[in-house]
C-alpha cells in the first residue's frame, strides 16, 4: 500500500510538460533578472514577465543571458539567446541547455 | 583609407557586446573582469541613441579594436595569474 503514494507523486509529474521548467529555474532566473535590472523589492516577476516589460532593453537582455550562463554553467549561443524575450523562455532554455549538457 | 563601413546592424552590435562579455569572464583577476564588463556596458549604452551612420560606424570599430585588446589581454593575464582571490570574490560567511 505504501508504494501507491510514490505512484501518486510520479503521476503529478506527468501532467506537466515536458518543455516547461522546473519552479525552481523559474525562481532563480527571476532573481537574477531582479538583480541585473535593478528592481525594487516589490516588482512581481512571474515566468510569463516580458524582458522588455520589466524595463530592459537588448543590452540588458544580454547581460542577463550572461548572467544566467554563468549562474547554471551552460553556454548559450546566439540564435538561441535573440529567442529569449519572457523568464519562461530563459527557464526551459535553460533546462533544455542542462540536459544536454549532463547526457 | 578603410572603405567607409557600413553602421552595424542591431545583431552585430548586440554580437561584439556578448563577445566583449564572453572575453571579460575569462579573466581570473576580479577587478580587470569587473572593469571589462562595466566599461563595455557604458559604452555601449552611451552610444545606443547614435543617429548617422559614421559615428556609429566609428563607434562599433572602437569596439571591435577594444575587443582584440581585451582578448590579448585575457592571455597575457592567464600567464600571470594571482595565486589569491580578491576579497570580494569570497562568499559571504
Amino acid at each position: 500500500m505504501t508504494s501507491v503514494s510514490i505512484r501518486s507523486r510520479t503521476s503529478s509529474l506527468r501532467f506537466k510538460i515536458c518543455c516547461s521548467a522546473k519552479k525552481e529555474t523559474v525562481d532563480k532566473v527571476c532573481n537574477i533578472v531582479k538583480e541585473q535590472l535593478a528592481l525594487p523589492d516589490g516588482t512581481a516577476i512571474t515566468a510569463e514577465s516580458k524582458f522588455a516589460e520589466l524595463g530592459a532593453d537588448s543590452l540588458d537582455t544580454v547581460e542577463i543571458v550572461m548572467g544566467l550562463e554563468e549562474a547554471f554553467g551552460i553556454t548559450v549561443d546566439e540564435t538561441s539567446a535573440q529567442d529569449i524575450a519572457t523568464v519562461q523562455d530563459a527557464a526551459n532554455l535553460i533546462e533544455k541547455l542542462v540536459l544536454e549538457k549532463a547526457s | 583609407m578603410a572603405a567607409a563601413a557600413a553602421a552595424p546592424t542591431r545583431a552585430e552590435a548586440l554580437s561584439l557586446f556578448r563577445s566583449l562579455l564572453r572575453t571579460a569572464k575569462q579573466f581570473s583577476d576580479y577587478n580587470i573582469r569587473e572593469y571589462t564588463r562595466r566599461r563595455a556596458a557604458d559604452a555601449f549604452r552611451e552610444n545606443r541613441a547614435l543617429a548617422d551612420a559614421p559615428a556609429a560606424a566609428a563607434a562599433f570599430a572602437e569596439g571591435k579594436k577594444q575587443l582584440e585588446v581585451a582578448k590579448r589581454q585575457a592571455v597575457v593575464y592567464s600567464l600571470y595569474a594571482p595565486k589569491s582571490k580578491s576579497v570580494m570574490e569570497l562568499k559571504v560567511q
